[in-house]
Parts: structure tokens; sequence; C-alpha cells
């Protein structure tokens, strides 16, 4: 009993230093987006906002609530974010889905060259952006796709792929094979029983790499910048430095924009958060 | 559109298969054929025909400034060994290398032990941990270097409040200070990616296996080691090379915190100005492919022995 | 052409990239009048924009991006062989460079010579003798003070010589308006390698002399002058020695928050935020002077912007008119009144002075008259590797990690290897 709580007192501790850690930082730009643009280099510093003003939101979300100010930041960050959306969201469904099935082939089936090609593409993960930019540059130019969404979205799927087939085939080869082997015995074929057993046992790995790919390419910053050059696809981390300009650096409001780009994700883990908790522990429990 | 056209052509393949072997063998292969098609086809399109054009290129002197693109051989790679420079940028990389791998992994699997052994909120507690990971890059870098800025910054605000430090301190003119100020800038932003990878894999221990072995008396760092260690061993060895790539990728954090300081500059910072401020591509480009010659080696180097020890435990 | 083996073999191989992509995708439609312009910041507004399409039936596609990721952007995009835009962002600082790549349209004959004729700062833009980019941003280095902190001072008018800005410094600082009277970047950046070129300037230097050597490596010269006077301000606390890890930004906010007296590297353009009451404590008494020299005539040097159109577009006629129309006097103008983009054309300025629409008009319009050429041929090639030099040297003088003698030896060394390549 005594060790319970004890551990259940280590355990909030822990929980605690976690949120300071992850959330100090965040705490600040919070604080620099609710100051006014002069309390913002204050020495000594404030740790509060000495006058709390919503400006900087204003100025990025105004226009929906039917108050537009005049400089109509709103509605390139209104586009923004729904480009940003549209390239994660795509990326990650796909990047996903195409992980499973091809993170199945390379545990379960066997066909020549498995191994050299998974290898192969793992291996992928060690290639830097800048050294494949101007080939694929070129590529994307010949093929009519740089900005467009399709084309920015593969390039997201052959950047996390790896990591989502890497991760799934860790996921698979954990699986035990009695439950295959028992499907495959009542008669069912590989594709049924990849898609209706084995899938659903592997949630949490699928879970996890959807967040994955999802956080990746939210964050993805040099390949929109090149790739995404108009306001048909330039997602937030292109647009929010532009809040910088060579006179005047706009600290509440990139502060502000941060703050908002970082609510889309969280509200997808804590979605995703049940399926990434329970999925697998109801399965092998049985 | 992949989806559906893998379901299509398996479909196809599938109803086809050469009956005069053992029929499992032979679907397995035609199916495993058809998914793994795509892929490649992806792979080779976007990553594998870029990286050997700028292989080849590296090969040649590329440099637009200069007429001609003539076969040089080795050239970009032999002056590399030789330019004080380049030896700087690495020898900062290593720094960030070991320094950020190792946070990464110790904080990233705590962070996914809190998670999994929670019993309420753990929803809230996992939303708030990857909220460093979902600020944009170049936000990201802003508000840490207003948190390092000596005057008007959180950190020597804080230190001079609670009586840590009795004057402002310019954090970034000190090597040893700036490569670690850098390296925490990437891993709070980081280490999220690891806690959930560790965390989806802690998620598949059932925990029969752990209640067997407090039956058996062993303590909780005992079945951490026996159990936990070996059984998360792939996902282990998934967010030591992430932490690895990423760390040899550093560029952003550097770049926004000290600019173009040698101190602080990485590898990437090196071949960002050879390539891009001062136009000798192909000498940026060798440094490049090396980058990824020696991430993969490095990584490749530990999933191996990971994969050794904890297959004997 | 110089570049036809290895072009098809990329091609070939983009080619056969293109065919191993699984997807079909609709190749998007190319207008007949249609022009895309790549810019910095808000680029053009869309009064403008749409006054040009009503004007020439020419509709405007605008991108923006961020002035740190801009470079990187229209690199790329010339390194593989493609145009950006069909109107680019062409930087002072880039002409030699992207001269020597042969990535840019010579312009001379096809834009009105009367335009021409009004904008000074021309000559930057030329490369092999042809010009390559028509100036639309004035910017050039001058002084910004705080004229509250000098009036306590007891100091009557801005400084015109070195010995009158250190006595006003030390006047500051003695009477404790503020502890650190002088900004100034230091960090390793281009901002700190423009303000040692311009306290160079300050001190009567150049940086190269008639032959393209180094002028700034002997004891009497002006940039070694430059870097003693670093050094010693921050050794007297003239400089506030955080400055090591600032860029422009920062040394604003300091003013901004009334921390320092002077910006010594300033340039027009941040005006008007200084005496914004909302964005500023300083507001109201922020005022532009020319740089200080030991002479008492000042001199600076420009870092103007400039509109370029690639070799590679294939829409030169229509970016030409777009140009033209742009560099029209009442569009500057406009520009200015909008935007706060400070007109190229002499004849802008002076109507906006005039008018008494230009802030710290007066200073400004003495300074632009004493815009000199920092490379007298141009900028060239090597600029930024040299520029990335002076800036790592200068930040070593200033952490104390290198001597003035040191210093000044490194970069000539740099700017002789950055010249052999």
């Amino acid at each position: 009993m005594v060790s319970f709580i004890l551990r259940g007192t280590g355990q909030r501790l822990a929980a605690l230093l976690l949120l300071i850690w992850s959330l100090g930082p965040v705490y600040w730009a919070l604080a620099t987006s609710l100051m006014k643009p002069r309390d913002i280099a204050t020495s000594p510093i404030n740790f509060f906002p000495p006058e709390i003003t919503f400006e900087h939101y204003r100025k990025l979300l105004g226009g929906l609530i039917g108050l537009p100010d005049e400089t109509g930041i709103w509605y390139d960050f209104l586009r923004a974010l729904i480009n940003s959306l549209v390239l994660a969201g795509g990326a990650t469904v796909l990047t996903t889905a195409i992980a499973a099935l091809a993170a199945y082939a390379a545990v379960r089936l066997r066909f020549p060259g498995r191994n050299l090609v998974f290898y192969m593409i793992v291996a992928t993960l060690a290639v830097p952006g800048y050294t494949v930019l101007i080939p694929l540059y070129r590529m994307m130019v010949s093929l009519g796709l740089v900005d467009t969404y399709s084309g920015i979205i593969l390039i997201y799927i052959s950047a996390y792929l790896p990591l989502a087939m890497w991760l799934m085939r860790s996921v698979y080869e954990s699986l035990p094979l009695s439950i295959e082997e028992a499907a495959y015995l009542d008669g069912a074929g590989r594709l049924y029983t990849m898609i209706r057993i084995v899938i659903p046992l592997a949630t949490p790995g699928l879970i996890a790499a959807a967040i994955l790919t999802f956080l990746g390419a939210w964050g993805q910053f040099s390949v929109p910048l090149v790739f995404a050059p108009t306001a048909a696809t330039k997602p937030l981390t292109v647009l929010i430095p532009e809040f910088a300009t060579k006179n005047y650096v706009d600290y509440g409001l990139i502060n502000a924009a941060g703050i908002l780009a970082m609510i889309p994700p969280a509200l997808v883990v804590m979605f995703l958060n049940r399926f990434l908790l329970n999925g697998l522990m109801a399965g092998a429990g049985k | 559109m992949s989806n559906n056209e893998v379901v299509m052509t398996i479909m196809a393949t599938g109803d086809a298969p050469r009956r005069n072997w053992r029929q499992l063998v032979s679907s397995d292969a035609s199916l495993g054929i058809a998914l793994a098609l795509p892929v490649i086809a992806l792979m080779a399109a976007f990553v594998f025909v870029p990286v050997l054009i700028t292989a080849w290129d590296s090969f040649h002197r590329v440099s637009p400034m200069m007429p001609g693109e003539p076969f040089v051989g080795f050239k970009n790679y032999v002056t590399m060994f030789s330019d004080p420079n380049v030896r700087n940028a690495w020898w900062n990389t290593w720094f960030y290398v070991v320094l950020a791998v190792s946070m990464q992994l110790a904080l990233g699997l705590g962070t996914a032990l809190l998670l999994n052994g929670m019993r309420s909120g753990r929803r809230w507690l996992l939303a708030a941990v990857i909220l460093p990971w979902a600020l944009p890059p170049v936000v990201n870098a802003m508000v840490w270097s207003w948190i390092y800025n000596p005057h008007y910054g959180l950190l020597n605000g804080l230190l001079l409040k609670f009586g840590l430090i009795d004057q402002a301190r310019v954090w970034m003119n000190d090597q040893g200070t700036a490569l670690v100020l850098v390296t925490l800038v990437h891993v709070w932003r980081m280490m999220p990616l690891n806690a959930v990878i560790l965390l989806a894999a802690l998620q598949t221990i059932p925990r029969e296996l752990y209640e067997a072995a407090e039956v058996d008396g062993a303590s909780r760092f005992r079945s951490l080691r026996m159990i936990t260690l070996p059984l998360i061993s792939g996902a282990l060895g998934i967010a030591l090379t992430q932490s690895t790539i990423t760390a040899f990728n550093i560029f952003d954090e550097a770049w926004i915190l000290a600019k173009a300081s040698a101190i602080t500059r990485p590898i990437q910072g090196q071949i960002y100005m050879t390539a891009f401020q001062d136009l000798k591509f192909s000498y940026g480009m060798a440094m490049s492919i090396t980058v990824m010659l020696v991430s993969i080696v490095v990584s490749a180097f530990y999933i191996r022995r990971i994969y050794r020890e904890t297959r004997f435990d | 052409m110089k570049k036809i083996i290895p072009g098809a073999r990329r091609r070939a191989l983009s080619t056969a990239a293109a065919a191993l992509s699984v997807a079909l995708f609709a190749l998007p439609a190319v207008a007949a009048d249609k022009i895309t312009v790549l810019l910095p910041g808000r680029g053009y507004t869309p009064e403008i924009l749409q006054s040009f399409e009503k004007d020439t039936g020419i509709h405007v596609d605008q991108q923006t991006l961020a002035w740190d990721q801009l470079h990187t952007r229209i690199i790329t995009a010339l390194v593989a062989g493609t145009s950006p835009a069909d109107v680019i962002e062409l930087d002072w600082s880039w002409v030699g460079q992207f001269g020597a790549a042969g990535w840019l349209e010579p312009l001379d004959g096809k834009l009105e010579q009367a335009a021409l004729d009004q904008v000074s700062v021309l000559p930057i833009f030329k490369f092999g003798g042809k010009v390559v980019g028509a100036p639309y941003n004035n910017d050039f280095k001058m002084m910004v003070v705080n004229a509250d902190h000098l009036k306590k001072a007891g100091i009557d008018k801005a400084p015109r010589t070195v010995d009158e800005l250190l006595a006003a410094g030390k006047a500051i600082k003695e009477k404790g308006i503020s502890k650190y009277p002088f900004g100034l970047p230091l960090s390793v950046g281009e901002a700190t390698s423009t303000a040692w070129y311009l306290v160079t300037m300050m001190y009567g230097g150049t940086l190269f002399d008639a032959n393209g050597e180094p002028a700034f490596t002997d004891a009497s010269s002006g940039g070694y002058k430059a870097l003693a006077f670093i050094k010693q301000a921050i050794d007297d606390g003239l400089i506030d020695p955080a400055s090591t890890a600032y860029g422009n930004p920062e040394v604003r906010e300091a003013f901004k928050a009334g921390d320092v007296s002077f910006i010594l590297s300033d340039g027009p353009g941040p005006l008007a935020t200084y005496n914004d009451k909302e964005k500023s404590r300083v507001a109201g008494n922020s005022v532009g002077a020319v740089v200080p020299n030991v002479s008492g005539k000042t001199v600076t040097y420009g870092l103007p912007e400039a509109l370029a159109i690639p070799s590679a577009s294939d829409n030169k006629e229509n970016a030409l008119k777009f140009i033209s129309y742009v560099l029209k006097k009442d569009i500057q103008e406009l520009y200015y009144q909008q935007e706060g983009n400070l007109p190229t054309r002499q004849d802008a300025l002076a109507a906006l002075n005039g008018e008494g629409k230009l802030e710290s008009g007066d200073a400004i319009v003495e300074q632009v008259a004493s815009v000199q050429p920092l490379f007298a041929e141009g900028t060239p090639a090597w600029y930024p590797p040299f520029s990335n030099a002076a800036a790592s040297a200068v930040n070593a003088v200033a952490t104390g990690q290198s001597t003035v003698e040191a210093a000044v030896e490194a970069i000539a060394t740099a700017a002789k290897s950055a010249k052999d390549e």
C-alpha cells in the first residue's frame, strides 16, 4: 500500500517535471503572443504580460468572426492553415495505409529481394533534404507538380514512408503468428487475413506511424519552401516567417501564429490517443 | 490513389498464380511484389534517382559560376578532408549527435514509461508532451533565441531572479555552453517523437509478463532490464536511428541561435553555406553524400548491437 | 552552350524519374497574359497589381516569401535551370554571383532611359557592364538616434564627426541615460559585416583599393580603425557585450526599449516602427541622422533591392512591362505611402519630402546624395564568403577571441582565397 502511494507520488512528480519541460517554453511563446509589441523587450523581463492584448490573435482570426483588420492577414493565415491540414492529413492517411500494406509484405510475404528492398527504403531515412533538393525540383517542374497538393504530398510520402514502414514491420514481427495461421487454416486468404485480422491488431503501431507522419509533415519547412510557392499550397510553416520583414520582426504575431499552429496536432493526438493506448491490449489479452 | 491501385494489382496478379509450385509460396510472392512495386516506384522517383544524380554531380565540378561541368573524380571528397571549416563542422556535429541522442533516448524512454504506467490523465499529458513537436520550426527557434537573449530572455531572467548569476550572461559566446544550448532546443522539439515510438512498443507488452515477474520478486529495475527493454528492442533501434539521423541534420536551431558562427556551425550549416551561399554546388553535395553515408553506418552499427544484445537476454 | 551534355543527361534522368512516378496529373494551363513575381515580405499591394492589370491586361500572380528564405528558393530554381518566377527579387549582394552564372536577362535599352536616369543606385546592379536589375527598394546605411537621450545629455544636435559621436556616447553613459549608448550588431551574420563596412567608411576608408587589393590591413586604414573602434567601444562600455549575440532585429528591439541611444548602422526603413507608440517605447523621439564621418562630411553605401528577369523565364516581354510600370514615379510614391518601401527614384523621393511625407526626410535626402558604391565594379561573385569571413572576424574581436591585427589578416586571407577560386 505504502509503496503504491509512493509510486503514485513519484509518478505525479515526474509528470509535473515533464509538463514544466514541455510547456515552459510554450508558456513563454503564449505570454509573448499576448503582449503588446512594446512590452516584449524589457529588462528586467516580464514573466507575465503587463497588459494583455488579443490584437495578434485578432489579426490572425478576426475575419472569421467578422472583425477583419486592414492588413487582411487573417485570409492568408486561414488559407495556410487549410493547406497545412490538407497536406499533413493527406500525407498521413496515404503514408499509413501504404506502410501498413508494404510492411506486411516485408514481414510475412516471401518474395525475391524482399530484405534488400526493405533495407534500401529504410536507409533513405538518412538522406538529408538538401541532398535531393535540386534534382527533385527539376523533376517536379517537368511533371508540373510544383505548387500542387498531389506533388507535395507525394514528396511527404516518400519522406515519411521509411519510418512508418519500419515501425509497422517491427509491430508485425511482434505479433504472434498463431493468429494468422488459425485464420489461414479457416480458409481465409492472405489479403483478407491481413486487412481483417492483422492490421486491427497492429493498431497502436499504425496510430504511432500516423502521429509521426502527421507531426513530421505539419512541421515540414524546406519542402514546402521550395515546392509550395503560392498561397494555393503554402502551409503555415512557410507563411509564419513572412511576419518577419527586413525592417520589423513581429514577434507577437509570430508567436500567436505558432500557438495557433500547435492546436490541430494536439487535437489529432488527443483523438488518436485512445487507439494508441487501447488497441493491442484488448487484442493480446484475449 | 495508391490504395485502389494496389488492391487492383493484387487482384489481377492473384488470379493467375503459378500452380506448378507450392501455391502458398507463389501467391505470397506475387502479392508481396504487388504490394512492394508501387512503393519501390515512388521511392525510386522521389529519392533514389535524385540521390544518384546528386552522387554523380559530386564527382564533377558543378559550380554555376564556372563554365562546364568537368569530371573531377574524388577531388571534392579529398578537398573535404583538408578543409578546416569542414573538420570544425564535423566536430560540432559529433557533439550534437552524442548529446542529443543520449538525451533524447533517456528522456523519450522515461516519458514513454511514465505515460504507459499512468492510469488517469494520460491523454492530456500525451497531448502536452507532443506540443513542442507541433511548434513550427521557425517559431521554435525564435522562441528559444528570445529565451537565451542576454537581457530580455527567460533564462537570464530566471537565473537573475533566483540570484544564481549576478549579471546578464552572453551564453552563445562560449563554445561549450553554446553547443549544449543548441542541442537543448533540438532535444526539446524532437524528444516527443521518441516517446511516441517507444510508447507504441510498450503497449504491445502483455501485462501478464510483469505480473509473473512481480510474483518472482523481481525489482522494477530488473523487470525493466529483463522484460521491457528486450521486448521493445525493435522500437529502441528505430528511436535511436531516428534520433541519430535528425541530430546529423541539425541546422535550423544552430542557424537561428548563432547564425553562421563557427563555434556552433554543424555540417549541414557548412553544406548550406558551400552549396547555396558560395554556389560551390558539387562540393556541398559531396559533403551531403558523406553525411548520409556516415549516418547510415552509425545507425547500422548500433542496430546490430541492439539486436545482438537483446536477442541473447 | 556550355552545359549541353550534362543538361541532356539530367533531362534524360528526370524524364526517367517522371516516367517512374505512378500518378497521372494534368499539366497546369498557362494563361496567355499572366506573369509570376517573387518578392520578399508582402510584395506589391493589391491596388498596384490591379492597376497594372487594368493598364496592360496582364495578370500578376505574386508569390511572397520571408526574406531569410527567399535566397534558398531562388537559388534552387536557378541551379535547376528553371525560372523561379518571371520577375524576381535581386538583392545588391547577389549581383556578382547571379551575373557570373548567367542567370539574368540584361535590361539595357529595354527600360525607359528617363526613368533609369533618376535611379542613382543603378550601377550597383551592373554586371560585366550590363544592367541586370532595376532597383525598386532603396536602402542604405544611416544612423538612428534617440533624440530624447541626446537632449538629456545636453547635446542639441546629432553628432556629425566620429569624435562628436564618441563624446556624445560617453556623456550619455556617464549621466546614466542608457547603460550602453551604441547599438551595433556583432553576431556572425551579414548585419555585422555590413556594419563593419560602414564604420570603415566613417573612418574614411574603403574595403579594396583601385587594384582590388584589401585596403584594411594597415593600422592607419579605415577598416583597421573600424575594428579598433568596435573593440574600444566594448571595453569602454559604449557597446553592449551582448551585441555579440545580436543581429539587426535584436539591436532594434533594444533601441525600441530605450536601452540604446544610437543604432550606428541602421537604415531608413525601420523609422516608422520606432515612432509607432504601439510597437516602441521611444516613439516620437526616434530620428534618422546622417552617418558621422571623421571628415565631418557624411558618406555611406547602399544596400538596395532590384527586380530582375531570369534568363530562363519564357515571359520576358510581359515581365519587362511590369518592371517599367512599377518604376514609374507615381507608383513608387504610392508604394511608399502604402508599405513604406523607399523609392529609388530621386524625383519620387524629392516629391515625397516636399510634401512632408518622408519621415526624417531631410536626413534621408542628404544621406541619399552621399551614397557611394561599396564595390566600384559592382558586387563581386566572391562576396558571400568574404562577408562571412568579415562577420566572423569582427565577432571574434568583439568577444575578445582575436586581436584586431589577427582579424584584419584573417579577412584579407579569406578575401584572397575567395577571389582565387
